[in-house]
Parts: structure tokens; sequence; C-alpha cells
């Protein structure tokens, strides 16, 4: 980074190929969007280079990248429920219903490919009915694998807020996909 | 009890952050707990299943768009940084309305309003089209012992009130603005009376 904020194209451009697949898999997995997720991952990184020197040496360069992308993901969910287009709790649960009962019916010899690509599909639009403030601690921590600690600066917000609040996302994504669950434990 | 506590050890033992005497304990708990296993069991298959969710691959041209947006980017600042002097005018004219919206607000629900036909010493009720919101004022009447032509238990109801009973002061708590257009009436609390002496009235908007 140090060489990015001394205007380092060759350095940035390892900085974006390093980075690029942890952000478009945090933004798309919040918004459940994948053309979306590539559009803020742009997004992201262009203000990483147009800022690059606000940057503080010392302080872990992904803590200040998922900071960004965990904002703009903010963002982009309060304009889609602003709009109220696709974005409707309601269509996503209904969504997720059908999928199960799809999902349910091993007799129409769908292949197991088809199958896990589905239910994916499902946990994906499982995660998107997750209360926002919920759904990015969840995804920063079961997705993305980062620590309570790392999670707390990157949201803003004290590590027993954290905790709770991913607890609370945990519970919340066990019932959506309790009935995930379980016909993938019949079929 | 023991089931809440075990639930609520489920997040720490699938982050692998259990004391051994925790971990310890919730095992032998769940293995004389159907129910609590079943929990468990139906929480760790849902973050496997979360687990198990495929990275996405990132566009083979994502790092060329970044770098010609970034070079844009650092050639044309965005708009806002750009012209601050175009804004701020415009910016200092709106934060001194909302200052003085402020200071009137904080001001004109202190000022005593009295509706047409009353006087400070009496009664008074306002009535607007819309729901009613009672607001308990006092007002200085002539019977400073208690109102007159109340039941037994309203009086002992106000007396109760007492020790908040500023009697020089009327306090209107709600918009000045709905007090004013409201059209005042002469009532009397807790009595059908022509009197209009009294200490207390409801005001409803």
């Amino acid at each position: 980074m140090d060489r990015v904020a001394r205007d380092d194209e060759k350095a940035f451009t390892e900085l974006v190929r390093r980075f690029q697949g942890r952000v478009i898999n945090l933004v798309g997995r919040v918004l459940n969007d994948r053309e979306c997720a590539d559009d803020l991952a742009q997004e992201v990184f262009v203000r990483i280079y147009v800022h690059r020197r606000n940057y503080r040496h010392g302080s872990k360069f992904s803590t200040w990248l998922f900071t960004i992308a965990a904002n703009l993901a903010k963002n982009e969910i309060r304009r889609r429920v602003r709009k109220r287009n696709w974005f409707s709790l309601d269509a996503l649960q209904e969504m997720l219903k059908d999928s199960a009962i799809q999902l349910a019916d091993p007799a129409e010899g769908r292949e197991s490919s088809l199958e896990r690509e589905q239910l994916q599909a499902a946990v994906g639009r499982a995660i998107a009915t997750v209360p926002e403030k919920y759904r990015l601690a969840l995804v920063l921590r079961d997705i993305e694998g980062l620590p309570y600690e790392e999670i707390a600066q990157v949201l803003g917000i004290p590590g027993g807020t954290v905790r709770s609040r991913i607890n609370r996302a945990r519970g919340m994504l066990k019932r959506k996909l309790q009935p995930l669950v379980e016909k993938a434990e019949t079929s | 009890m023991s089931c809440d506590r075990a639930r609520r050890l489920f997040g720490a033992c699938w982050d692998d952050e259990l004391t051994h005497a925790e971990r310890e304990w919730l095992e032998a708990h769940l293995a004389g707990c159907a129910r609590c296993r079943k929990e468990y069991d139906e929480y760790s298959r849902a973050l496997e299943l979360v687990g198990t969710l495929p990275r996405a691959e990132a566009p083979p041209d994502l790092v060329e768009r970044v770098l010609a947006r970034s070079r844009h980017a650092a050639v044309a600042p965005d708009a806002l940084s750009a012209a601050p002097a175009r804004w701020a005018p415009a910016l200092a004219a709106a934060a001194a309305v909302v200052v003085l919206a402020v200071a009137a607000l904080l001001v004109l629900p202190r000022a005593p309003w009295r509706g047409p036909g009353a006087d400070s010493s009496s009664p008074v009720a306002v009535t607007s089209g819309g729901p009613a919101v009672p607001v308990l004022v006092s007002g200085a009447g002539p019977d400073a012992d208690g109102p007159q032509g109340l039941r037994p238990a309203e009086k002992e109801a106000v007396a109760a009130d007492d020790p908040f009973d500023h009697s020089a002061d009327v306090e209107f708590i709600l918009d000045p603005v709905s007090v004013n257009r409201g059209r005042a009436t002469v009532s009397h609390a807790g009595s059908r009376q022509a009197d209009t002496e009294g200490e207390r009235t409801i005001i409803s908007f």
C-alpha cells in the first residue's frame, strides 16, 4: 500500500488482483447479486486509489478495504430499499420457499450438481433475507472468515455487539435454512 | 435452564472458542439431551451450507476497468470536492434558516398564549380537528385549596399532583403552530357547571 500511495500503478494492479475476489465475494453475498458485486468491487478499488494517501500506515489494509466495501454494500441495500425493486423481503422469502419445494422432489431425477447449485442459490437467498446489520456481520465472519476484532473495526461497533449480531444472524439463518437442511438430509 | 446455557454456547462452539470445561459440559449435555443435539445439528448444518458457498471469481477485465477509472478519477476528482465555493453560500443560508427555525421552536412554546374569551385565571380547553392529546396545565384559580365541582375521587387525584403544580405557569407542550390554529372553547374539568373557576384543565389538540 505504501507503493500505491506513491502512485506505483504496478503495485495497485497487484493489490486489485490480490483482493478482488474477496471484495466481490463479500459484496456479492451481502447483496445476493453477482453483477452488482462486480460494479461495486470496481468502485471499492477506485475509492482505494483516490484515497490512497489517506491510508493510515500500520493499520491493516484488509480492514480498510472491507470497511469501504461494507459501506458501499450498505448504501446499495438502502438504495434498493428506497427504490423498492426486486429487493423485497417477501419476494425473497417466497423464492426461498420455491427453492425448498424444488429440492423436495428427488423423483424428478435432477443431477446432483444441479441440486447443489439450487441449494447454494437458496442459501444465498436465505442470507439475503437476514436484516442488513446482521447480514454484514454474518458474511464477514462466516464467509470471509474475519476475526471478531476485525469485524468490529470494519463495522465500527464494539466487539460484544459483533458477537451478538453474529449469534442472532446465525439463529435467523438456521431457522430459514431448516427446511433445506431437512430436505438435504432426507434425499 | 441448562438447555438455554447449552444454546448460548453453540456460537462459541462453532467458532472453537469454548474453554475446555465449557466444551466438556456442552458435550455431556448434548449426549443427554436429544432436543439440544438436534438444535446443534441444524445449527451446524446451516453454517456448513454457508461455508460451502462457492467463492466468486473476479471477471478477467476487472483490473483493467479499475485502472481506467482510477486514472480518470485521479485526473478529475469528484464534483463535491471540486466545487466547494459554489455550495458554501447555499449551505450557510440553509444552516441559518435551520438555526432560526429551531430557535423559534424553543422560544414560542414557552410564550403564554391566551385563547379568545379566556383569561389567565380561567381554565381553557383548546380543541382542533386532530386526535385528542391531553396535556395537563395549571392556572392560578381563586380556589387555592382545591378545584371546585370535582367529585371526591377526582379531588384526590388532583391533590396527588400538587408537587407538580406550578400555579402561575401555563405551559403548552405542543407545537405552537397547532396551538395558534386551535379553536378555543371554555370547558370545566370534571364539572358541567357554567362556573369557569378552577385550577386545572385539559387542553386537547
